[in-house]
Parts: C-alpha cells; structure tokens; sequence
C-alpha cells in the first residue's frame, strides 16, 4: 500500500547532506538500513542480525563505538550518538558499577576506543528519541518513546517502556522492567510478556523490510 | 520575559452590577442607584482589580442573545444538558439508563488507571502489537480468550492486577464481577448461601468475642464491603423485629441514643432507601445489642500494618497511588474493606470511561437558545449558535511607528514584525485601535477612557478620536462593483473607501478627531500612550485623600499596560419583523428605525512597560 503511494508523494525536507567523516562499520548480512540514514564519526557502528534503521536516523560515533543489537529498530528522525552535556540534567554519577545490569560486549572491543552507546537486543528507539554518546546502555527489550532523551551515561535495564518525551537524566540507573512516565514518576512492569514481545518485534521487523529498501553498500 | 501579544479582553455586561436588570426590577425604587459603590456611570472599570479576574473574555468566548441584544458570557448562561455519550466509543447514553446505571460507560471503554490512556482489549496469546496485524501468519492463530486490557501508552495490563476476560466483549460487565487477583465478586445469592452456611455451621460460635481467635481475621479478609453491608443489614432488622416484640414504653429520652430502635430506623431508611421505614417506630424504646462478630456485620479495624510497611520499603514511593489516580478510581463494592489497606499503584482498576454531555446554553433572561449542538455524536457543528463576534465589533491592536525618521514613519508595524519587547517608560507610544464592524448596518462608537490607567503606576492615555462611525458590512461584492462605478464615474478623489487624513503629505499624521484609516467595514484610530515609570520612587508618598500609598515591589504583571476602555456601539435596525412589542409600531409605520445601543467595558493590553 504504502509502496503505491510513494511514486505520487512529493517530499519536502531537506536533502541529507553528509557532514563529518564515514565512519567504519560492521553490519551483519541481514540488516535493513534505509539509503537516507544517516551515519556519521570516527568510531565504528556495529550493527548486528536483522537490525531496522529507518530512513533519516541518525547515527553519530563521534563520541565513541555504537552497537546495535539483534533485531533493533531504529526509527526516524532519531540520534544515536548525541554529543553529552545537551541540557538533561544529571544525576551523581553510577556510584558502583554493581548496580547497573550486566553489559555484554563493552570489554571484549575495549581496544577499538570508547564506548559510545550500546543497545542491547530487540530494543526500539522511536521517533525523535534521542541518546548521547558515553558509555550510555540501552538493555534489551527496551523502547524508547517518541522524543525521549537519554542522558549520557545511562544505563537503562532490560525491558523497559519510556513513554513519549521521557528525559533520563546523565548517568541514571533504571532498573529492568521500569516504565517511566513523562512526569518523572515510575512503575514496574509486572507484566512477563518479554518473549511475547520479543516474538512481535521479530515480526513487525519482517514487515519492515519489505517496506524500507536497504542500501547498507552505500556506508561500505 | 516574553514579548506580549497585544489582547482585548470584553467585560461581559453582567458582572456590572447595574446591568442586573433582573435585580433592579425585582426591588425597584432600592437604594442601589445611592450606593456609590455600585453606581457607575462615573466609575472607571478597573481591569486589575481581583473581582474583574472573573468577567474579563475574549471576544471568542462570548455568545449574543438576539432578543435582549445583550452579550452573554459563561457566567450569564443557563446550560442545558441535550446528551449523554461516551467520548471513547462516541455512543448516546440515553439519561434512564444513566441512573440505573451510573454515570459511566457501560461498554468496552476504559482508562489506564496510572497514566489514563485508553486501553485496549487484546488477546492474551496473539497480544503484542497491534500494527503486527498486516503480518500474514498472525491469520493462522485466531483470537481466542483470555484477553486484558493494555495501555498502548505505558504498557500497563490488567494481567497485572490479575483481572482477565473470557470474552472480548462486554467488558464492564466482566469487570464488575471481578475482584483484582481474578476471583470473582460474591453474587447477593452467594453470599446467602454463605451466610446460611455459617449460620447452621457456627451456631454456637457466633457469639464468640471479636479478635479472640485467629480465625475471625481470616473471615474479615473475605468480607467485602457489599457482604458486610448486607450482613450488618440483616442483623439491624433483626434487631428492630427483636425490639418491636418486647417494647415497655419507657421514657422517650432513649429515643436518641445510638443504640435506640428509632434512631436506627431511621438511619436504616437514609441507607436503604426507606423501605424499613414503618409506622410503629415510635412506640419503641430500649436499647439493643450492638453487631458483635464477622456474620453480624462487625469488622474489627487490623492494626497490624506491618505488611503495607514492607510493600512501601520494597516499592518505594513510586509504587504508591497520587491523590489523581486515586480520586480517578470508580467505587467498587466488591473490594475487600478498607480497613488496614494502604493504596498501591498495583492495586488500581481501569477506569470506565466517564461519560460527556453535549448541552444547549439559553439567555437566563428570555429562555431563547443562544447554542445548540447538532444532537448527532459524532459531528461537533451547531444547529444554533449566536456568537458575539457577528454581533459586537472587533478590536484589533497594532503597534504604530509614528516618530520613527528613517522612512518607516507613519506606517503600523506588519502583522508578522516582531513586536516591540517593551514599552519605554515615560515616552508616548502609538498604537493603532482597528475596529471591525460585523453587522450589516453602519454603527456609531463612542469610546471613553480614564485619562489615567487605574493602578499604582498611572499611565497617561490619549484616543485620538473617540467618536467615529463605520460602514455596514456589505457583501464584498457589492462594494467591489460600486467601486468600480464610481471609478467609471471619474470622480477623482473622494472615495469613501480609502480615507486617509494627510496623506497628501506622504506622511502621516495622527490629529486629534480624526481617523487613521477607513475601509469597508473597519475604522482605524490612533491611542497614544505614555506609559508611567514603575519604578517605586517616582510614586507619590501620599494618595490624593492622604490615604497611605502602597510600596511593596512590583506585583506580577503589574508591568503590563492594560487601558480600560468604555465603548458604546448604536446603530439602527429596521423596526419590521421583530417580536411582538414592536409589531405595533411596524403596523403603524412600516418605516420606522429602531435605535440599539450595546455598551460594555473591555480592556486592552498593549505590552509591557521596560522595568529599566
Ligand atoms: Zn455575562
Ligand atoms: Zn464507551
Ligand atoms: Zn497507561
Ligand atoms: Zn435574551
């Protein structure tokens, strides 16, 4: 349906311009990346199995390594990789690294420079969402509403809901299964349907990719 | 500070106490024209004074009444309920079923209880998204039961609270006979049976003290607020057939205690709805036992709150409920008693929709319908609607460059110019007044201002020209072919249609009497302003009455310059074709000119004055 439409459509934003350096990537063979994302810095972009990135995300490594989980999607109009310090406040720093989840991945590929930001598997970072770069941690399961913003820093658990326009403030620890409200306040979900979700998102990123024509030759 | 946006605000005519029509005639000849206070021809509208907090619209808010010719604001209206619907399935509720059913949507409609999303019935298998819909194996798996209710919003499931359906229908219903944890509330023959179960059973123990043994809590846990009502109501009657059996006539001062039948009947009847009420009450005295045990009706209060302490330790304040959500929760009789319950996020109920009422609004002084809604649900036109902005002229305010020298002088500012951020103390401003005629007639105004604004800081002002008239608001049509006439005619100047005072000059100028500019159905006149300093030395130190001066520091808002302004709107209708009182002199004189008047104070705020 979608694709009827789109020979009659005008568009009226602005060409991508391609500012900054190429940077290095790792994509897996089954990622969909849309031509018009745009992917920017000098550390390398991973991104891993069946991974989305819609058209006009933003990708930006500046500020250390991007990993993309399994089976991600990365909506438009949203910036991974924000340069920290964009007016969230901040909470004082993780005072132990106990409390934060486990993070698989980070030590291993110390060596190929800082860790930017990190999404763990099935995450989905919705329009507009934005996350600075700096060790910042999204576990797996996670969405990420419409223009939420993630200071950098944070760790966010594993199957989370933050709702549209939520700001994590530099360098929170929100526990698994955490839902945060655009007010601030905050509630567990108690529900157990991780797998169940798990299952859909495998299955909307199946619909994804008939409709979004991937270009990932063009970041070679 | 943000630059402000020039407003008029109208003074509905209402909250004047001289226009209560209605007050004067039901007390005339009533000193109300001697009370200084209320006499106010003289008396200068003051825009900030807290009573004028209330009466201050824009002209969009207000609605015309037709026949009393009058304004009419939210406060002077008589509302009138047309329908009931629910703004979530957009169905008419018709008002029986509103009051043997409450005030809620009775269908599948509920709110989120933490965040008032609207939730939706999914499956519980096939549940996650819903946008998986297009996915072509999900027509393999039908959907079947159990199904929750989901926040697409904040991904709350009434899973969570323990609350399932068996069907995907007719939810409310389902909901009301489940308590949260999914057992099902005690239909009024189950609990019956129970109590007769009980009562066989226990016949001995009944009477046994409240709290003695350890099973009287267990009991309390399972009694409901419904089961405890009935069981405290059945044991009451028996108490009053008890007490009419063996009455004595002793002194009526019994009459009162709490435990005396009368008292208790009458009580009864408040909650029952008075079918315990009976004729031999009075004759009753003495005193009766009080509920003693769980099956009577007696819960003792548990004191132990050690377990909502726990829940607080571990959930912490964000497990806890706020005054919004709680005050959202519908009243469910089937919840276990609220003695010893602490409100946690966990344990909240969607929420039924609250149902919305689409009214009429009538002038309180004629009955006449001033705004009816289209009685259809979903379609938000008007059959009726009498808004003032047909009837009142419009004020529109524009900055005007007057002493500008480098070329821009004489011409308002753009409507997309940035405006001013601030007003400079002590120096004039001009500003360009434009009122705009709706009416098919021409109107005469007459505008009045207080040379002075009201107020600690007294600024002076100026209209140029308080008097002027403006032409009927033609179709714009007729106006353009009458142009094109006089054109035709070659009568070079003159034109009524573009009248500009000095324009001969290049430049423009502001001269007291006369009009800025004219158009079709607008008149512009200049105000000049010259706004007084707000700083608190320049106040003097004694008001004109020797009365003490107030010298606290700037009040909120207290920099906007606001100008009272009286206007005066007369214009003259065809007398034919009105109501009943003037059908006479129709008769007599098919010519004769009606004159109307509408006076009110509105107010306009012009900027803010620079605290520099
Ligand atoms: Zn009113
Ligand atoms: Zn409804
Ligand atoms: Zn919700
Ligand atoms: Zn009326």
């Amino acid at each position: 349906m979608a694709t009827s439409f789109s020979s009659k459509r005008h568009s009226i934003l602005p060409p991508i311009s391609q500012a900054g350096p190429k940077p290095p990537i790792q994509f897996s063979s089954s990622i969909t990346i849309a031509d018009s994302a745009l992917l920017t810095g000098s550390h390398t972009i991973t991104i891993r199995t069946e991974s989305v990135v819609h058209p006009r995300a933003r990708l930006d490594s500046s500020g250390g390594r991007i990993t993309i989980g399994r089976r991600c999607i990365i909506h438009e109009r949203s910036l991974i990789g924000a340069a920290p310090g964009g007016g969230l406040p901040t909470t004082p720093s993780r005072t132990s690294s106990l409390l934060a989840p486990p993070r698989e991945g980070v030590e291993e590929e110390t060596a190929a420079g800082p860790a930017g930001v990190t999404l763990g598997d099935y995450v989905t970072v919705e329009v507009a969402a934005s996350i600075e770069a700096g060790d910042t941690v999204v576990g797996e399961g996670t969405v990420l509403g419409v223009g939420a913003r993630i200071g950098t820093g944070a760790v966010i658990g594993k199957h989370c809901t933050l709702t549209p326009h939520t700001i994590v403030a530099a360098g929170d620890v929100i526990p698994d299964f955490t839902v945060i409200y655009s007010n601030g306040t905050r509630r567990t979900d108690r529900r157990g349907v991780a797998d169940l979700r798990n299952k859909g998102q495998a299955r909307q990123i199946e619909v994804l990719r008939r409709m979004i024509p991937s270009n990932p030759a063009k970041f070679q | 500070m943000a630059p402000l946006t020039p407003y008029t605000y109208i003074q509905c005519p209402c909250s004047d106490p001289s226009n209560l029509s209605y007050s004067r005639a039901s007390d005339s000849g009533s000193p109300i024209d001697g009370n200084p206070g209320f006499d106010d021809e003289e008396h200068t509208f003051d825009p900030r004074a807290p009573r004028s907090n209330y009466s201050l619209y824009p002209l969009e808010y207000l609605l015309y009444c037709e026949d009393c010719h009058q304004i009419r604001c939210p406060r002077c209206i008589a509302e009138e309920i047309a329908t009931f619907y629910c703004p979530s399935c957009l169905f008419e509720v018709p008002s029986s079923n509103l009051k043997s059913e409450g005030n809620r949507c009775t269908r599948s409609c509920f709110q989120c209880p933490i965040c008032i999303g609207p939730l939706s019935v999914t499956s519980f298998e096939t549940q996650p998204d819903p946008n998986l819909l297009a996915a072509p194996d999900h027509a393999a798996a039908p959907h079947s039961g159990p199904y929750a209710l989901n926040c697409s919003y904040c991904h709350w499931s009434s899973a969570e609270i323990g609350i399932k359906f068996d069907k995907s229908n007719g939810i409310h219903g389902q909901l009301a006979k489940l308590r949260n944890g999914g057992t099902t509330r005690l239909t009024a023959k189950e609990r019956k049976e129970r109590r007769k179960d009980i009562l066989q059973s226990g016949g001995g123990g009944g009477g046994t003290a409240p709290g003695a043994s350890g099973d009287t809590g267990n009991d309390q846990q399972a009694i409901d607020m419904e089961t405890q009502f009935t069981n405290l109501k059945s044991f009451y009657q028996g108490q009053l057939s008890e007490s009419t059996s063996g009455g004595n006539g002793l002194s009526s001062l019994g009459d009162l205690g709490f435990a005396s039948p009368t008292s208790l009947s009458r009580i009864m009847s408040i909650y029952t709805g008075g079918s315990l009420h009976d004729k031999k009450s009075k004759s009753r005295v003495g005193s009766m036992r009080e509920a003693l045990d769980p099956n009577e009706g007696l819960i003792v209060a548990d004191l132990d709150e050690s377990a909502a302490i726990e829940k607080l330790h571990s959930e912490g304040i964000d497990g806890t409920v706020d005054t919004e959500q709680l005050l959202n929760q519908p009243p469910y009789l089937g919840e276990p008693h609220l003695h010893g319950r602490s409100r946690f996020g966990s344990e909240l109920r969607p929420i039924p929709y609250l149902l919305r009422t689409k009214r009429s609004k009538r002038c309180p002084v004629c009955r006449h319908i001033i705004s009816k809604p289209e009685a259809k649900i979903q379609t938000t036109r008007f059959r009726i609607r009498l808004i003032a902005g047909n009837y009142v002229p419009s004020i529109t305010i524009r900055p005007l460059n007057l002493n500008d020298n480098n070329g821009a002088a004489g011409t308002p500012l753009p409507p997309t110019a940035p405006l001013p951020d601030t007003l400079q103390p002590l120096k004039p401003a001009h500003f360009l007044l434009i009122f705009k005629n709706p009416i098919f007639e021409g109107v005469k105004i007459s505008l009045a201002t207080p040379a002075k604004t009201p107020g600690r800081f007294a600024s002076k002002v100026t209209v140029l020209c308080p008097q002027f008239e403006i032409d009927a608001n033609t179709d714009v049509w007729d106006e353009a072919l009458k142009d094109d006439g006089a054109r035709r005619r070659g009568a070079g100047g003159g034109r009524k249609g573009d009248e500009r005072p000095g324009s001969t000059q290049g430049q423009q100028r502001a001269e007291a009497g006369k009009i800025w500019e004219r158009g079709r159905n607008w008149v512009s006149i200049v105000v000049e302003v010259v706004p007084a300093s707000l700083r608190l030395d320049t106040l003097p130190t004694e008001g004109p009455e020797g009365e003490k001066v107030d010298m606290s520091p700037l009040k909120e808002d207290e920099d906007v310059l606001e100008i009272p302004i009286f206007v005066r709107v007369e214009w003259e209708v065809d007398a034919v074709g009105d109501d009943l009182g003037s059908s006479l002199a129709s008769s007599r004189d098919k010519e004769a000119k009606e004159k109307r008047e509408l006076a009110y104070w509105c107010v306009l705020g012009l900027g803010r004055v620079s605290q520099a």
